[in-house]
């Protein structure tokens, strides 16, 4: 069982933006981590691969030499090697060219499953790993919290409104992880140690045959007008006097100042 | 006539009497050696620097950590001075009767005899009250084991057969300086008018009981709890004083290594495999555990001999294994369990008490150390803190950034604007990030600005000192944050540190040293005191309370910093100060050391509660601690037993301010 496991570093989920002069997330100073998602899909594949008893993981990530980090921490956790797609061109990219290049460098191997976060702590778009499965044409299965295998089969539980659902889907298919799918284990020492002598392959656009056309700024579909911060909380308001009245003023407000109803 | 004794009576055995000590003393070496051959199994560890013989004598002939524990201390100070003196009335006995030098006799004889008697019968009267505790009484911490018996048994028996010697020799051969010897004559009445022969008989019948008893106990010392003789004033010796107080690093950058911590037996040192020999199973350590006592798995003597019972039958294996053979098990959980190793709040209470210096604490560690780094198998709460500390330096996750508000309307002057101050303010995690130590935090600038110290703080650049991650087992991540910090603390060239959080002054104190960071660190009651003795701070206000004060383990047991937080307590006018049972060096740990603070407690009853309890058994109304662990087990204790309205919990630092404002 060959498992694909596609990783995005975020920025760390406690971090406190902040806008520089340019109106541009500041990132200085700001800690990277594995996004959290990521990190419940990676688990989930290393226990698939130990439930088994044989396997292979591979986790991708697309970005800079800075993702070194965040791959080298999955391979701690115990995946087996780490491919890094680092372009260039690929700077100003978004949900539609970053699927695009990840799925040529899963079409360098086969993989029997391919698992991802359902969404990245930082844009929360949800979009990269149902756009691969349909690249690939492949089924896929999204926010799952159980993931069963049996006769090239996989039975996925993922949640809807109000409940569970279950998808059989034959393999290979692409899988995104929602909390509850596996609890990420701690990297032991031993792990740390040996991930500093796993491979991690280098690709670039070159490598996976793209153009840099389509791909980065050039290609995307998206971009971003303006970005801004959330106005702060303010303190809250308690409504005093007779129930009576007090209700009278509360409608009041909610209709005049909140606008809410 | 020179005052001696009849001595050489049974000659014609002396061939016989010959062989069996020299048998004795064959089975007394093959024992030492065995027990010697199971030590050296483990690795090898440096003791040079830290023995010490004064510690040896103070403790052995002094007995000073026995006597701590005043009925138990009594008892053995009389069997251990019936022993010394035996020691030297046998020795001489033998200088004169087979080396034939006279010193058996004269004065020295006299007085020696007189010895001899007086604590003959005072050792008799100390194993008696043995014998009581231990069979009556029974008290919790003692268990009791065939060896106990047979100790106590053969011990009694040596007396007394020794008492019945002198009083029949007395009897039958006469003796003008009998006087010199009450007990032995006054025993000799109880045969007067018998007849001499069958005096000699039985004399001789029982002066060959004595000696084989003599015989036996020499060889039966190292095969029992009597071998504490030796094992004991040697790990009195060779101990680390506060073995706790700074853990042995761990090379993280050799990369040939392989094991991090201890996961079997003979990774532990020999002196950890030693410390098994030593300890006598008195039980001091557990009648002072936090979690033993709160209905936790875990009692140090327990611990301590379960480990040693382990080498026993594993250490033979390992002698004798064959290369490449697997005989040694996993330690967690095969011989100590899980929740055994995670209750331990690393107060070093059972340290403290063991009158033969037993390092039970680091051996904790070292199992964690193997549980987190090796198995990656530890409470699943652990790893939030552990992340924590990892992405933001704090063990709670809160970003960084953050970690200088508390000082946004103080002015507060930071390193990275002001590096020319005498004093860093360290205020910790705890200080910067908890709610309610951040008022600690506030109070202690108040103070130290209102005193005029020129001080300032890291702000943002102060990382988690590690302390938590160390004695949870995670050195590795210990090691990073301890790095970072050096390299900043270096950078601005600090030399003198003030803390509030004693866990942070420990580790900077006593553990940077390891990784190239010197500082003089300071706890603020020290530093506190120190500037109410000094007259710049006048407490004037008066608070009208009765209070308790709650010494942190790490404060006091770890750097014996007692009388400092008690004199600003003292300097307050108004406050009137009731001990509780447990203070000082037997203090009760609130049960957030050693990392406990990040873990949740689901066995037996909670030890902040416990301790609580025990605050408010003084009647006070005012709780003062000077540890913002402590202070937060406290308070959730006020809260737990509904007292939070009535008996407040302060650190000392608060009601200082209070005081001088």
């Amino acid at each position: 069982m060959k498992i694909a496991v596609l990783m995005k570093q975020t920025f760390d989920t406690e971090t406190k933006i902040s806008l520089d002069a340019k109106g541009q997330i500041d990132s200085t100073g700001v800690n990277y981590v594995v996004n959290p998602y990521c990190e419940f899909a990676v688990e989930e594949a290393l226990r698939i691969k130990e439930r088994l008893g044989a396997g292979e993981v591979v986790v991708l990530s697309i970005g800079s030499e800075q993702v070194e980090s965040a791959l080298r921490t999955c391979l701690a956790m115990g995946a087996d090697r780490g491919v890094l797609v680092n372009d260039p061109a690929l700077e100003g990219g978004d949900e539609y060219t970053t699927a695009q290049v990840l799925a040529k460098a899963l079409q360098k191997e086969d993989y029997d499953i391919i698992l991802a976060g359902f969404q990245a702590v930082d844009d929360g778009s949800g979009q990269v790993g149902p756009r691969i499965a349909e690249l690939l044409n492949i089924p896929q299965v999204t926010i799952v919290t159980k993931l069963e295998l049996a006769d090239g089969k996989a039975v996925a539980t993922r949640e809807i409104d109000d409940g569970v659902e279950l998808i059989e889907v034959p393999l290979p298919a692409l899988f995104t992880a929602q909390q509850g799918l596996a609890e990420p284990r701690y990297p032991s020492m031993k792990g740390i140690m040996q991930s500093k002598k796993k491979p991690i392959d280098r690709l670039t656009l070159a490598d996976l045959g793209v153009s840099a056309e389509g791909v980065g700024a050039n290609g995307a579909k998206v971009s971003i007008a303006a970005l801004s911060l959330p106005a702060p909380r303010q303190a809250g308001k308690i409504v005093g006097g007779e129930p009576a009245e007090a209700a009278v003023e509360l409608v009041k407000l909610l209709r005049t100042e909140a606008k809410i109803i | 006539m020179t005052p001696t004794r009849q001595l050489g009576m049974y000659q014609d055995g002396y061939i016989i009497m010959w062989l069996l000590t020299l048998v004795a003393f064959i089975i007394f070496g093959k024992g030492i050696y065995d027990r010697y051959k199971l030590w050296k199994l483990g690795v090898p560890e440096d003791r040079k620097n830290t023995a010490s013989f004064s510690r040896f004598l103070i403790n052995s002939f002094g007995h000073l950590r026995l006597l701590k524990d005043l009925y138990p201390g009594i008892i053995h100070w009389l069997i251990f001075w019936g022993f010394v003196v035996f020691a030297i009335g046998t020795g001489s006995l033998v200088l004169e009767e087979d080396f034939g030098l006279p010193i058996f006799r004269g004065t020295y004889y006299l007085v020696l005899s007189l010895a001899l008697d007086l604590f003959g019968i005072g050792a008799i009267i100390g194993v008696g009250l043995a014998l009581w505790r231990r069979y009556a009484t029974k008290p919790e911490r003692l268990d009791n084991k065939p060896e106990d018996a047979i100790s106590l048994g053969v011990i009694l028996a040596l007396l007394i057969t020794g008492f019945l010697l002198e009083g029949l020799r007395i009897a039958f051969k006469g003796d003008p300086w009998a006087t010199w010897t009450p007990i032995g004559n006054f025993i000799s009445t109880w045969f007067a008018g018998a007849d001499p022969n069958t005096l000699s008989v039985v004399h001789q019948v029982i002066w060959w009981i004595h000696a084989l008893l003599t015989f036996g106990l020499i060889a039966y010392i190292p095969h029992s709890k009597m071998f504490h003789i030796l094992t004991g004033s040697l790990n009195q010796y060779l101990a680390k004083d506060k073995a706790a107080q700074s853990i042995t690093p761990l090379n993280l950058e050799d990369e040939s290594i392989e094991q991090f911590g201890v996961a079997q037996i003979e990774q532990f040192t020999w002196k950890q495999l030693m410390d098994g020999d030593a300890c006598i199973r008195c039980g001091r350590c557990q009648d002072n555990c936090p979690a033993h006592l709160t209905g936790k798995p875990l009692s140090p003597k327990k611990f301590t001999q379960d480990l040693k019972n382990h080498l026993s039958l594993t250490g033979p294996l390992l002698l004798n294994k064959k290369e490449d053979e697997e005989v040694s098990k996993s330690i967690v959980p095969e011989v100590i369990q899980e929740d055994e190793i995670w209750a331990c709040t690393t107060c070093r209470s059972c340290e403290e008490q063991c009158p033969m210096f037993v390092e039970h604490v680091p051996k904790v560690v070292d199992l964690r150390r193997n549980m987190v780094m090796m198995e990656s198998e530890f409470p699943q709460e652990a790893q939030l803190a552990f992340r924590g500390m990892e992405n933001n330096g704090n063990p709670w996750n809160i970003g960084w950034k953050s970690r200088a508000d508390w000082a946004n309307d103080l002015e507060v002057p930071q390193l990275s604007d002001e590096a020319n101050v005498e004093y860093l303010f360290w205020p910790g995690c705890s200080g910067a990030f908890d709610n309610r130590n951040k008022k600690v935090t506030t109070a202690v600038v108040g103070l130290l600005k209102k005193a005029g110290v020129s001080f300032g703080i890291l702000g943002i650049e102060e990382k988690c000192c590690g302390d938590s991650a160390r004695r949870l087992g995670n050195e590795y991540l210990y090691q990073t944050l301890v790095q970072e910090n050096v390299e900043t603390l270096n950078g601005y060239g600090v030399k003198k540190i003030i803390t509030t959080c004693p866990h942070c002054l420990n580790t900077l104190k006593n553990e940077y040293p390891q990784f190239g960071g010197n500082f003089q660190v300071i706890h603020h009651s020290e530093f506190l005191s120190q500037l109410v003795s000094e007259g710049k701070l006048k407490p004037q206000q008066s608070t009208d309370a009765v209070c308790t004060y709650h010494d942190s383990c790490y404060l006091g047991r770890y750097n014996d910093i007692y009388a400092e937080p008690r004199a600003v307590v003292g300097s307050i006018p108004g406050l009137r100060m009731q001990e509780m049972e447990r203070n000082q060096t037997k203090g009760f740990c609130c049960g957030a050391g050693g990392g406990r603070m990040w873990l949740e407690e689901h066995i037996g009853e909670r030890i902040n509660n416990n301790r609580t309890e025990q605050a408010l058994q003084t009647g006070a109304n005012l709780i003062v601690t000077a540890c913002p662990f402590c202070l937060t087990m406290l308070e959730d204790g006020t809260k737990a037993k509904d007292v939070i309205e009535t008996v407040k919990t302060k650190d000392l630092a608060e009601i200082l301010w209070e005081s001088v404002q």
